[in-house]
């Protein structure tokens, strides 16, 4: 027997078709396709960060770093020192947004009983004016450096339109010490859970500098991307389905944390995450959320101590006019690859997803919670399987794109 | 006796959810609201999910598959008053830059000739059905969507901004695009968004919709005196690839 679930609380439009008797799982994606490849050629090299943004209002600023960056790979610009940290900590304040968006009210309501995250401000108000602590925080720094909270205004191929002022930096250095409580109280918070147990064998991928490495040992240059993640179509889904090396993989924050942070550098009190558990997503998305806040209260006063160089770095003599961008955005390794012509005109663009990646063990993420879990109740384990498609904060709207 | 709290649904259809996530971005204000109304249905939001009828439906994102126009057709069967949250509802937006003729060529290119196509074509809601208040950009401005829904709370039609982003950029100190030889939309789109592309550096691509009485014509002309046929194409299909009067190159004005 086959049983649809529809999953709320996720970006985008998706449903579980499971079927009991056989422990078969489907994810069904029907969101509709807008061709954003498509969309792109033919649009200028200054507009696709301008564009790309909206493939996702989740995570746009990685969207729009990924395709500044796919941009000046292809016509070899290479920027300065000040763009470098702005874009780092534009950078952060992405992961902070995304992650605390998704933690608290998407996925915190699962394990504190609630139904929308706003009703923690009934049940825990002290609780909830941290979570809104950290999302305003998240959006002062995307509003600071980005121009907007959501899709940026002020980024531009080699640089900044517009950089922050002095002023603005110093207030966002006082928000980051305002909240780095909060922050510490998150990594508690979400330590603190009951994680359902589920044990699956994933290839967690991460990039790290221009490699894209995996938990395994096994490591690549991003140039090969396309190589390495194979995309394969579903009849049931308007997402494609992504393999690293013909097995399914885990990105995102559970997968960076297992294979960028090696023992020595871990914080000595951070709690430790199970690798072979995708609900530690969750875990993990908060211990982010305290590294990105520390990251960008140094980047901040580094920036403050330095003189800021607004001049745009200009494209090389002899550009190859082919680029690509490979950027960690909040859900995993996003690449975007594109090519011009000689007018600056988009002639080609291609752009792989973190939940494109993710989808395939998704399936076999939730195959293996079914056989985990016989003897349970089918309401029990059909919430389980809503939570788990959550914990991987799958945004579908991404995925198709 | 105690009036009864409207029931709210929020619905996306095919988008970015970048509109959505302006509502949350309003957080505390977002609070205040959820106390003066029901929100009975939101997917991004909550598991809840309470039938028809609804007293506002705010729809964000395309109608871009044959489900989405039909659910689009019943919550409007559904809906007292239905809002239009976002460029992509409200206009057409990024996504209605991919003409309907090429659709099929991009669905062989991008999945390859197995694949079948749920989509039909990137409209906004109007090309389905009859849109009471829309909440124009790409993203929405959390401060208008505050204005327009307390209106709508206290019983009044939300009126659009009589003014052009050229009002806010003056507001905001920004040098003049034009007046530097640089394209911008600013003079025909509504106001209310304080400029913030221009603020940023960006250009004005006219997220906000079409003012009253624009002259697209004009500008147009105008355009064409510091740039390409071409640029001026581009600057006019970013979110307004749909709207009537803009794409056809200056034979028809804006209505």
């Amino acid at each position: 027997m086959v049983a649809n679930t529809f999953i709320t609380k996720i970006e985008g439009h998706g449903d579980l078709a499971v079927d009991w008797r056989k422990e078969d799982v489907r994810l069904n994606i029907h969101e509709g396709e807008r061709l954003f490849e498509g969309i792109l050629v033919g649009r200028t090299a200054e507009e696709a960060h301008w564009i790309t943004p909206r493939i996702c209002g989740v995570c746009p600023i990685a969207h729009n770093l990924a395709s500044l960056a796919a941009i000046e790979d292809a016509y070899g610009v290479r920027v300065n020192d000040t763009t470098t940290l702005l874009r780092r900590l534009l950078w952060c304040g992405q992961m902070i947004q995304s992650h605390v968006l998704h933690l608290f009210f998407l996925a915190l309501p699962d394990y504190i009983g609630l139904d929308r995250g706003t009703e923690l401000a009934q049940k825990d108000p002290r609780s909830f004016a941290k979570a809104l602590a950290l999302k305003e925080l998240g959006d002062a720094i995307a509003h600071a450096v980005g121009g907007r909270n959501v899709h940026p205004t002020t980024t531009t191929v080699g640089g900044f339109h517009t950089l922050p002022t002095t002023r603005a930096l110093e207030q966002l250095a006082r928000a980051l010490e305002r909240t780095a409580r909060a922050a510490e109280w998150t990594v508690r918070t979400f330590a603190g859970l009951p994680y359902p147990e589920l044990r699956v064998d994933l290839e967690l991928v991460a990039q790290h500098g221009d490699r894209i490495v995996s938990a395994n040992g096994k490591s690549s240059s991003v140039r090969s991307y396309k190589k390495q993640i194979n995309e394969e179509l579903r009849a049931y889904s308007t997402a494609k389905f992504g393999t690293y090396r013909g097995r399914a993989m885990l990105v995102g924050a559970l997968a960076r944390l297992t294979v960028l942070t090696d023992a020595s550098s871990a914080p000595a009190r951070a709690p430790t995450v199970d690798s072979k558990n995708p609900f530690h997503n969750n875990l993990a998305q908060a211990i982010e959320i305290q590294q990105f806040h520390a990251e960008a209260l140094r980047i901040t006063g580094e920036l403050l101590r330095s003189h800021l160089d607004a001049t745009i770095a200009k494209p090389s003599a002899h550009p190859t006019r082919k680029g690509i961008g490979a950027i960690e955005a909040p859900r995993g390794g996003l690449y975007h690859e594109i090519h011009l012509n000689d007018a600056g005109i988009v002639t080609h663009a291609n752009i792989i997803t973190p939940t494109v990646q993710n989808l395939t063990s998704i399936e076999e993420s939730a195959r293996a919670l079914i056989a985990q879990t016989r003897g349970h109740a089918k309401a029990k384990r059909e919430r389980l399987l809503r939570m788990l498609v959550r914990a991987y904060d799958p945004c579908i709207t991404c995925s198709v794109h | 006796m105690k009036k009864k709290k409207p029931k709210v649904a929020i619905y996306d259809l095919t988008d970015c959810e970048g509109c959505e996530v302006k509502l949350v971005s309003l957080r505390e204000r977002l609070l205040a609201i959820e106390r003066r109304v029901d929100i009975v249905n939101w997917r991004l939001g909550q598991e809840r999910v309470a039938p028809g009828p609804y007293d506002i439906t705010i729809i964000e994102g395309s109608p871009i598959t044959e489900h989405e126009i039909e659910l689009l057709k019943t919550l409007r069967a559904q809906s007292k008053i239905l809002i239009a949250l976002g460029a992509c509802a409200t206009i057409g937006g990024i996504p209605a830059i991919m003409p309907a003729a090429e659709r099929k060529n991009w669905y062989k290119r991008i999945y390859g000739a197995q694949y079948k196509p749920r989509g039909i074509d990137a409209l906004p809601l109007v090309a389905y059905v009859t849109v009471d208040v829309a909440i124009h950009g790409c993203p929405v401005d959390e401060d208008e969507v505050v204005r327009i829904v307390e209106e709508l709370l206290a019983e009044k039609k939300p009126d659009a901004r009589g003014y052009a982003v050229c009002f806010d950029c003056k507001r905001a100190g920004n040098p003049c695009r034009l007046l530097a030889g640089k394209p911008c939309l600013g003079p025909i789109t509504q106001g209310g968004c304080k400029a913030i592309c221009v603020s940023g550096g960006s250009p004005c691509y006219g997220c906000f919709g079409l003012r009253d009485d624009a002259n697209v014509a004009a500008l147009r002309t105008l355009l064409l005196s510091i740039t390409t046929p071409d640029e001026v194409r581009r600057y006019f299909s970013m979110f307004h690839a749909r709207t009537k009067g803009m794409m056809d190159d200056g034979k028809a004005s804006a209505t």
